[in-house]
């Protein structure tokens, strides 16, 4: 198997956090919102990953488990926050939430 | 590594029990014998703010990773101050309107404090990421709360915050995981070289713009304004000063120990953001009719002449931004207080619900007039000293335009601050009596007049301080 050069994985890295950046501004669902900064966070795990292998150093690869364990953290204060705004609202749509809209 | 080791993150260690603790309280206490949980809360961080005097502080933990010394407990005591203050505040607020819910809001506060604290001491950037996401989550939450209205209003404005927030967040650390990755180390002193290429450049960008969003810098300050107004005020005294203060700490250790060889990438923009934060800030803040979101743009438009401090020359620069991020946690802590007080009272968060108060409680109006003054730096209050010494600092550097554009809006803010002096002084209501103070509300109230009166009467103590505590930046 030959090894995937370092470049490629950082111009995949660079899609996707663009991606998840675009999703965050354009996107009205709000659950689609916070997945898109799941992307952009994972984006960063695959930089600090590919790195990592590039120099055959083992520090990236920790930076990414702690990148992951508060991206979970985050992805549950928001999820709750959704649920709470859901059950009051009946919507997870930005346009109808009149604070998000601006 | 012994436990003697970690004797630099004391206070941080403190204040990470005491959460734990107050948890654990919470659990075995009855219902009734809740409001103790602030008492407890209160004196702890009472005691903590005692002890960053008494304990031995300085040294480094696990060969520099994180590094105690003069500079982080001076600001851990700025920020413990900020979080001992708002707790006082909102004591009988928390009490009444979340009687169920104490142990969590005090809690979440104290886990928040916590990564504050630890934050300006970081010097790697495993730790950083962690402190900086200890301080920012238990925010999103607090934000969450909801106001008087018994959990009916959706906690729309803290969802925005969380959104942009853990955006910004991500483009930090994608600032932060190309600067490691191409250094091959994760020590702020080793994370950029000497010559550094356009892809360090683009990566120190990024990681300004997520710093931006959280200091709330124009033009990523659209969150500031509806988390102000959406959010309980107590909690909102909170997170306008402390997590700024913790993002000015951050921005200092990034930029000024990581990346001095890139400041021909990063000052440039800084000053850029300076200029817009001061025209947004100060213009913006005129037409607004509440209350709060008057005192967000008002923030924003100070977080400009607190970046004049960070920009302004090395050491006398940065030693005028804790200067200044001092007296600003009295007089915005104060102010948005004296908001609560007469919101409590019934009256509402407008500027006209602030009519006829001299007549009603003079003591009252005097302390909202000296925050107005130390808030708008009219001679001689604290924020008088503040702005004079950011604006030396400037005048020093060699940037003479910015300190006549900084002069300039500091009238445009004079307006209005003094719009509202005239609400309190010259306007009348229909209202008689009093507005009724409960007295943890009180006595923080004072302690914010006391130490905005009296830094603007004897600066020269807290100035030198500050002097000394640069010291451990570099």
């Amino acid at each position: 198997m030959t090894a995937i050069p370092l470049a490629h994985l950082l111009i995949l890295a660079a899609a996707l956090f663009t991606l998840g950046m675009i999703g965050v501004m354009t996107r009205r669902n709000v659950l689609v919102m916070l997945m898109s900064v799941e992307i952009m966070l994972n984006a960063v795990n695959l930089t600090l990953v590919a790195f990592s292998r590039y120099h055959g150093w083992t520090e990236g690869h920790v930076l990414a488990f702690f990148i992951i364990a508060v991206a979970a953290a985050e992805a549950a204060v928001g999820l709750a926050m959704v649920l709470a705004v859901f059950r009051l609202k009946q919507t997870v749509y930005v346009d109808e939430l009149k604070l998000l809209k601006r | 590594m012994s436990l003697a080791d970690l004797q630099p993150l004391m206070l941080g260690l403190i204040l990470a029990c005491a959460a734990l603790l107050v948890l654990l309280v919470d659990l075995v206490i009855k219902p009734s014998g809740k409001p103790i949980l602030g008492w407890l809360t209160a004196a702890i961080l009472a005691g903590t703010l005692v002890a960053s005097w008494l304990l031995p502080l300085e040294g480094e933990v696990q060969a520099g990773v994180w590094q105690g010394n003069l500079w982080s407990t001076f600001l851990a005591r700025v920020m413990i101050s900020a979080g001992l203050l708002a707790v006082l505040g909102g004591l009988d607020y928390v009490a009444r309107v979340w009687p169920y819910r104490q142990g969590e809001f005090y809690t979440l506060l104290l886990f928040s404090l916590t990564g504050m604290v630890l934050l300006p001491g970081c010097r790697e950037l495993a730790a950083f990421v962690v402190c900086f996401e200890l301080m920012g989550i238990p925010i999103y939450v607090l934000a969450a709360y909801s106001k008087n209205d018994n959990g009916k209003k959706p906690p729309e404005a803290a969802l925005k915050l969380l959104l942009i927030g853990a955006a910004s967040t991500a483009l930090t650390f994608f600032g932060a995981a190309l600067l490691v990755g191409m250094a091959g180390s994760s020590r702020f002193a080793e994370l950029v070289p000497y010559e550094p290429g356009p892809l360090h450049a683009v990566a120190a960008l990024l990681l300004l713009a997520g710093m931006a969003f959280k200091i709330g810098v124009a033009p990523f300050h659209m969150w500031v304004p509806d988390t102000y107004e959406g959010s309980p005020t107590p909690v909102v005294a909170f997170l306008s000063v402390a997590p700024k203060v913790a993002g000015f700490a951050a921005l200092s250790s990034i930029f000024l120990i990581a990346m001095p060889t890139l400041a021909h990438a990063w000052r440039p923009m800084l000053w850029l953001l300076v200029v817009v934060t001061m025209v947004v800030g100060n213009l913006v803040a005129i037409p607004q009719t509440n209350l709060k979101r008057l005192m967000a743009f008002s923030g924003v438009a100070q977080v400009g002449y607190i970046l004049l401090g960070f920009l302004g020359g090395a050491e006398f620069g940065a030693a005028m931004m804790l200067f200044y991020l001092a007296t600003y946690v009295f007089a915005n802590i104060g102010m948005f207080l004296i908001v609560h007080a007469v919101a409590e009272a019934g009256e509402g968060e407008d500027i006209v619900s602030l009519n006829g108060l001299a007549r009603r409680s003079p003591w009252l109006a005097l302390a909202l007039l000296m925050f107005l003054l130390s808030l708008a730096g009219i001679p001689f209050v604290a924020g008088f000293w503040a702005k004079f010494y950011v604006f030396t600092a400037a005048w020093r550097a060699g940037h003479g335009e910015m300190v006549l554009l900084g002069a300039l809006f500091a009238t445009v803010a004079l307006f209005y601050y003094l719009g509202v002096a005239r609400a309190a002084f010259v306007n009348k209501s229909a209202i008689e009596g009093p507005v009724p103070v409960k007295r943890p509300l009180a006595l923080a109230i004072v302690v914010c007049l006391l130490g905005t009166v009296g830094l603007g009467a004897w600066p020269n103590p807290l100035v030198e301080a500050a002097l000394a505590a640069v010291q451990g930046l570099y």
